[in-house]
């Protein structure tokens, strides 16, 4: 399996006021897989990943220290455009926040933000989106209906088709499946797989099968520090650290 | 994941141990047997035959529990393997016991050979393999099992030189050809086990490195 890297860390450290949440991450994410990040809970993932497209900048008291690269570029730059940004490293949270809007708009909001207005090209861009979320045979008749509507799997897909829908190179995603049935789950994942065609993936998950699934790459993280990363099978398989070891054996505290 | 789990597995491994302990006695045992012409012995050894059936059914089904209920990673995913794989070899081994205890009564009426044979020797070097996998695997630990690969080579050489022993006696003396006959199977069980010995080995390896290694 051989990589080229899309997004990398250099000793990349993050504060919330005095916690030191994140300690001295430096790693590489490589373009085309999925990588996933596991650990106890308040060990850092849900920071580390919102790095990637700096929605801790919306979060007061955060100081940030170190480097992240995008495509070679210093995402802290000066000049940064983070909306661009957003657009390119899109997230997808742990429980589906479709807007209280149609099937369609919920799609086709982004695209409109960055200035798609021509009718048959949203619809385009919306069906394109729907079908690689594996969601427009579902939804194909309802297109004008409230996504409030859909089912919990469903709003999930939508949410991935929305983030689809401007076009990104990193999808983030934070335990996506926590609020899923075990159907809706295997629909997801099943989706993920598909997606490393085109985009690259960090998803956060708690639960280990998931993440030993559908990841290529895996890191484990403990107490803000980036214990161990590696290729998935070896990190289920045969991982090199003890702390790695007894927190996928359920040895923990 | 629980600590129920982790109990659980110990008691697998632990009844494990001692479900190939009891194959290798088979073993043991049926040789004595057949080396002292105690055909009591054999009939004792072979009417084990059930249980050791029953144990590997309960063991395989335990196993299969296990993987199903907690999906086990890491060191837990292979010790199950190699669980699983000790389970079979191990039976594998009784098995061979209790064919050769199967053979005792067959040999009562046959002559003997004129001359000390080397299958005595074979047995307790293919015996001392499967103590040493045993003990490796219940302790966790590569010492035991390090020279494999010249033991094995021994075992072989020795199989080979038996059956051309073997083969000789029964061109000699057609009286031996029953005797040499069934010599040469019980022979080859124990170059069997021996191999299975080995392959036990390997995955003990695997167990306890996570890398594998190949003995031949
Ligand atoms: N907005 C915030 N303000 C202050 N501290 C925060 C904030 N967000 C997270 N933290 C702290 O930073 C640490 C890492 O939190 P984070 O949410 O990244 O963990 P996590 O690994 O995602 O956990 P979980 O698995 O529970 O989602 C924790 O100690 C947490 O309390
Ligand atoms: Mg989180």
């Amino acid at each position: 399996m051989t990589s080229e890297p899309i997004i990398s860390t250099n000793d990349l450290n993050l504060w919330y006021h005095d916690t030191h949440a994140l300690q001295s991450i430096s790693m590489t994410i490589s373009k085309n897989q999925v990588t996933a990040l596991i650990g106890p809970s308040g060990c850092g993932k849900s920071t580390l990943l919102r790095c990637f497209n700096r929605l801790n900048d919306l979060i007061d008291c955060v100081k940030i220290r170190g480097e992240i690269l995008l495509d070679n570029e210093n995402i802290h730059a000066a000049g940064t455009d983070v909306v661009m940004l957003r657009k390119k490293v899109g997230m997808v949270f742990q429980k589906p926040n479709p807007f209280p809007k149609s099937v369609y708009e919920n799609v086709a909001y982004g695209p409109r933000v960055h200035g798609i207005k021509n009718k048959g090209e949203l619809d385009s861009i919306v069906e394109q989106s729907l079908r690689d979320a594996a969601l427009w045979d579902e939804v194909r008749d309802r297109l004008h209906d409230s996504a409030l509507g859909l089912s919990g799997g469903q709003q999930q897909r939508l949410c991935i088709a929305r983030t689809l829908a401007v076009e990104p190179k990193v999808i983030l995603m934070d335990e996506p499946c926590s609020a899923l049935d075990p159907i809706a789950t295997a629909k997801i994942e099943k989706l993920i797989d598909a997606l490393k065609q085109d985009y690259t993936v960090i998803i956060v998950t708690h639960n280990m099968q998931q993440a030993a699934r559908v990841s290529n790459y895996t890191g484990f993280m403990y107490l803000g520090k980036l214990i161990e990363f590696g290729q998935t099978n070896q990190i289920f398989e045969n991982p090199r650290e003890d702390l790695t070891e007894n927190y996928i054996t359920g040895r923990f505290g | 994941m629980s600590d129920k789990f982790h109990t659980e597995l110990n008691r697998l491994k632990q009844d494990t141990t001692e479900m190939a302990q009891f194959a290798r006695d088979m073993l043991r045992e049926s040789l004595d047997a057949l080396f002292n012409q105690d055909t009591e012995k054999a009939l004792q050894v072979y009417s084990r035959k059930k249980h050791i059936r029953d144990v590997t059914i309960a063991l395989e089904d335990r196993t299969y529990q296990l993987i199903a209920l907690y999906q086990p990673m890491a060191k837990d995913m292979r010790l199950i393997a190699c669980t699983l794989k000790m389970i079979t070899a191990a039976e594998r081994i009784g098995r061979y016991g209790k064919d050769i205890a199967d053979m005792v009564k067959d040999l009562r009426d046959q002559p003997d050979f004129p001359q000390r044979l080397p299958i005595p020797h074979m047995a307790d070097l293919v015996l001392g393999m499967i103590d040493d996998v045993i003990v490796a695997y219940k302790t966790e630990n590569l010492d035991p099992i390090k020279n494999f690969t010249s033991r094995d080579d021994t075992v072989d050489a020795l199989w080979l030189s038996i059956l051309r022993e073997m083969l000789t006696f029964m061109m000699e003396n057609p009286q031996t050809i029953t005797r040499s006959a069934y010599y040469i199977m019980v022979a080859r069980y124990l170059e069997r086990s021996g191999d299975h010995a080995c392959k036990m080995a390997e995955n003990i390896h695997y167990m306890i490195t996570g890398e594998w290694i190949e003995i031949e």
